[in-house]
């Protein structure tokens, strides 16, 4: 995973997110996990709902240029994450598999696959899976004043 | 591999402690999933005169084709049984997100046999099965089984338990599984009857379809479909996603058909104090939903109970605003709150629990029943909450009253006002504001079924609820469409959006199985004409495909314009649906029809065996 994909949207990456409105439907991450590996395996889903039953969940995804300092791209012992206008994102092959930008994100946003590599949101070149999936729009595209 | 199925069911044999994985037999795998699978094994495996809390029952729950998918509205999963409070087949079924889970652990279903000599609860990872002991959480609610559950398994499991009332065999203990309700039919007590406490699974392994595109078409097609419906002002299903199922207590108030008073009256005073606006205004309201839903009429509600202490609800559903509201004419939305509370802890089904409390306080009310300690009154706080207390603990009066409302009623008196059918308590409407509703209900295999009756047409007058004639084709009809989408284990209200045509296409990207419409609701009716025949061979006649005596009599109020059934023509109509049904006048599917369905070796299930039962 490196250059955005044809088709990628100069829209600036990043959500609006509004947990009060989620219904922890987990949409948004079935769809994630069927655009990333074909089938619907949560585990692979780049967003995640974390219950707080009774109260609002939380929801983790990266914020992109909404998050102060981005602190992933200084762990990163091999510099294999980069922002590039705004898409901050992980070289899956320079990868080490430290977990240094797991344990730095703040968001808990960067996990760690069954190969031992980071991933993350990469905002699906500008048209995130996700969002169409929201029937609440607690989750929407675009850097947001609500982060 | 059948693209979105696993074709392996998980059978665990309580008794010895022993799991294997199953493979599904090909024709078997024609009955497609849920319901369909469940009837076929339990027609198969357990004979119908078996006592539903022996070892020999069976407890099948599954998922369908659509399950774990990517399409909408698909998460619930079913559980069909014999059923210890009707003595016939049931199928009920709960959302949430255990279907799900039991699809990512690769999974068609787990069908649980035998009886556990100790209490246990089951942990079930990626098929893989490991037996624990429940004594930490014997006797518990099953809010606090499940949180347990989850802090001993880990957060991410998803779980199903009992509580007390199943423990005990109250014969409409349901199984609950994170609020969500396998409510009818007491499947609960058939689960303490085997001694399991609760069920965690946890799947890892994903799902994917036999036409991945074609499938993502189909739903995204769906979902806007559904999103569309939500976001119209007088949609039904728009009114559950702003305030939950409670939405439509109004409609049904006004047009005189809300069972109040135990079902003497069809409007209830205070029914705005208790629907789904009541609740969104009075309480800090929290919209939940169940897997992959856009949907999400789960109301999560924040309340002080009357003692002041802070509580959470999810719910009440429509359903329980009737049975623990107007039909014991409770108009306070705490003390609803707090019994809807009460039948979560001990695990019992809102319907049946609130009918036959209702019966015991109309019963008290003309001096037939008392209690110590309670004064059996409608709108009674005390009685209420007591009843449902005692029923739970098996105490008192509450012994008798967890036998169900019809057993409770041939032994205390009452008979012909115990609102029930095949001694499953009503659902909240009234059959004789309904005339399909009312042969809906009677002909339900698991009893006063609402599921599978013409509410919506009735109600809101597209069609006129006062006729008979009509209704039997059509109940047929929609009785062989919902069990055909129960196959898949589609929520009920997907279909009030969805177009039927939808179904066959999403099976066939799904699983790849190509089936027209009509192909579909014909596998619909053949599962209906294989309950049908293991009711008749658990010794059920056509008197079992009735109502009660306060049916024939008009029902009390002006909004209801003395509407009753009369005996004649409600006759004349189950006449009509037997013969629509190739069945004949006793109510047994004929041989031919038989045949056509595919299903002349289970013509003997039909007939009981004599003698006493296994």
């Amino acid at each position: 995973m490196s250059e955005p994909a044809s088709g990628w949207m100069p829209a600036r990456a990043g959500f609006t997110l509004d947990a009060e409105k989620c219904t922890e439907c987990e949409r948004c991450m079935s769809a994630c996990a069927l655009v990333k590996t074909g089938i619907v395996r949560l585990a692979a889903s780049r967003i995640s709902i974390q219950r707080r039953w009774p109260e609002v969940p939380g929801i983790h995804v990266c914020r992109f240029d909404d998050c102060a300092g981005q602190p992933c791209i200084a762990s990163c012992p091999v510099e294999a994450i980069t922002n590039r206008e705004g898409y901050v994102l992980i070289d899956r092959e320079a990868c080490t598999g430290c977990g240094a930008c797991v344990e730095s994100c703040p968001y808990l946003a960067i996990r760690m696959d069954a190969e031992e590599r980071a991933f993350k949101c990469d905002f699906c070149a500008g048209k995130p899976a996700c969002v169409p999936e929201c029937a609440t729009f607690a989750l929407r595209a675009g850097a947001g004043e609500r982060s | 591999m059948t693209g979105s199925m696993w074709d392996s069911l998980l059978r665990i044999d309580l008794s010895g402690r022993k799991a294997q994985a199953w493979p599904v037999p090909a024709d078997l795998r024609m009955y497609l999933g849920g319901m369909g699978t469940g009837v076929k094994l339990l027609a198969d495996e357990v004979p119908p005169r078996t006592d539903p809390l022996s070892p020999a029952n069976k407890l099948i729950l599954t998922v369908g084709p659509l399950t774990g998918t990517q399409a909408p509205m698909q998460p619930q999963s079913c559980i069909v049984t014999k059923s210890p409070l009707t003595d016939g087949i049931l199928n009920c079924y709960a959302g949430g997100f255990l279907g799900a889970e039991l699809k990512f652990a690769g999974l068609d279903g787990i069908v649980l046999e035998g009886r556990s000599p100790d209490w246990l609860l089951l942990l079930v990872e990626d098929g893989r099965v490991s037996f624990h002991d429940a004594s930490p959480v014997l006797g518990k609610g099953t809010a606090e089984t499940e949180a347990w559950m989850k802090s001993r398994f880990g957060q991410e499991v998803r779980t199903l338990s009992i509580g007390p009332a199943g423990e005990r065999g109250v014969a409409f203990a349901g199984v609950f599984s994170e609020t969500r309700t396998f409510g009818r039919g007491g499947a609960g007590a058939v689960l303490g009857s085997k001694r399991v406490k609760g069920l965690a699974v946890r799947g890892t392994r994903g799902v994917g379809v036999a036409q991945p595109e074609q499938f993502a078409r189909l739903s995204t097609e769906n979902l806007e479909q559904l999103k569309a419906a939500c976001a119209e002002e007088y949609n039904l299903v728009g009114m559950f996603s702003r305030v939950g199922t409670g939405a439509g207590m109004g409609l049904v108030n006004g047009r005189g058909g809300l069972a109040t008073r135990n079902h003497a009256f069809g409007q209830f005073e205070q029914a705005a104090e208790i629907d789904g606006y009541a609740y969104a205004k009075k309480f800090y309201t929290r919209a939940v939903a169940c897997y992959g839903c856009p949907v999400h009429c789960g109301m999560l509600h924040k309340f002080r109970k009357a003692d002041g202490s802070e509580s959470w609800l999810r719910g009440p559903e429509y359903e329980t605003m009737y049975s623990l509201g107007s039909e014991v004419c409770n108009g306070d939305p705490v003390t609803l709150a707090e019994a809807s509370q009460l039948c979560e802890e001990y695990g019992m089904d809102t319907l049946t629990a609130g009918v036959t409390v209702a019966w015991a306080l109309e019963m008290g009310e003309k001096g037939v029943v008392s209690e110590p300690g309670l004064t059996l009154s409608f709108g009674n706080r005390e009685a209420i909450l007591g009843l449902l207390e005692r029923i739970g603990r098996r105490e008192g009066i509450g012994d008798v009253l967890a036998r169900g409302p019809r057993r409770a009623a041939e032994e205390l008196g009452g008979l012909g006002v115990a609102m029930q059918i095949k001694n499953s308590g009503f659902a909240a409407w009234m059959p004789r504001r309904m005339k399909g509703t009312a042969l809906a209900f009677a002909t339900s295999n698991r009893g006063a079924c609402h599921k599978r009756a013409p509410i919506g047409a009735e109600i809101t007058g597209q069609i006129d609820m006062n006729a008979y004639e009509g209704k039997a084709a059509l109940v047929k009809s929609i009785q062989d469409r919902v069990n055909a989408i129960f196959t898949l284990v589609s929520c009920r209200f997907h279909e009030f959006v969805t177009p039927a045509e939808l179904y066959p296409r999403f099976v066939q990207a799904a699983t790849g199985i190509a089936l027209s419409l009509a192909e579909f609701e014909r596998l619909g009716e053949r599962i209906w004409n294989l309950e049908k025949l293991y009711n008749l061979g658990a010794g059920h006649t056509r008197a079992e495909d009735s109502l009660p005596e306060r049916c024939f009599e008009p029902i009390k109020g002006p909004a209801s314009e003395g509407a009753v059934i009369e005996r004649a023509k409600f006759e004349a109509m189950l006449d009509e649906y037997y013969a629509a049904r190739g069945w004949d006048r006793d109510g047994v599917p004929t041989a031919g029809k038989l045949r056509e369905l595919g299903l002349e070796r289970y013509a003997s299930l039909g007939r009981p065996a004599p003698g006493p039962r296994p």
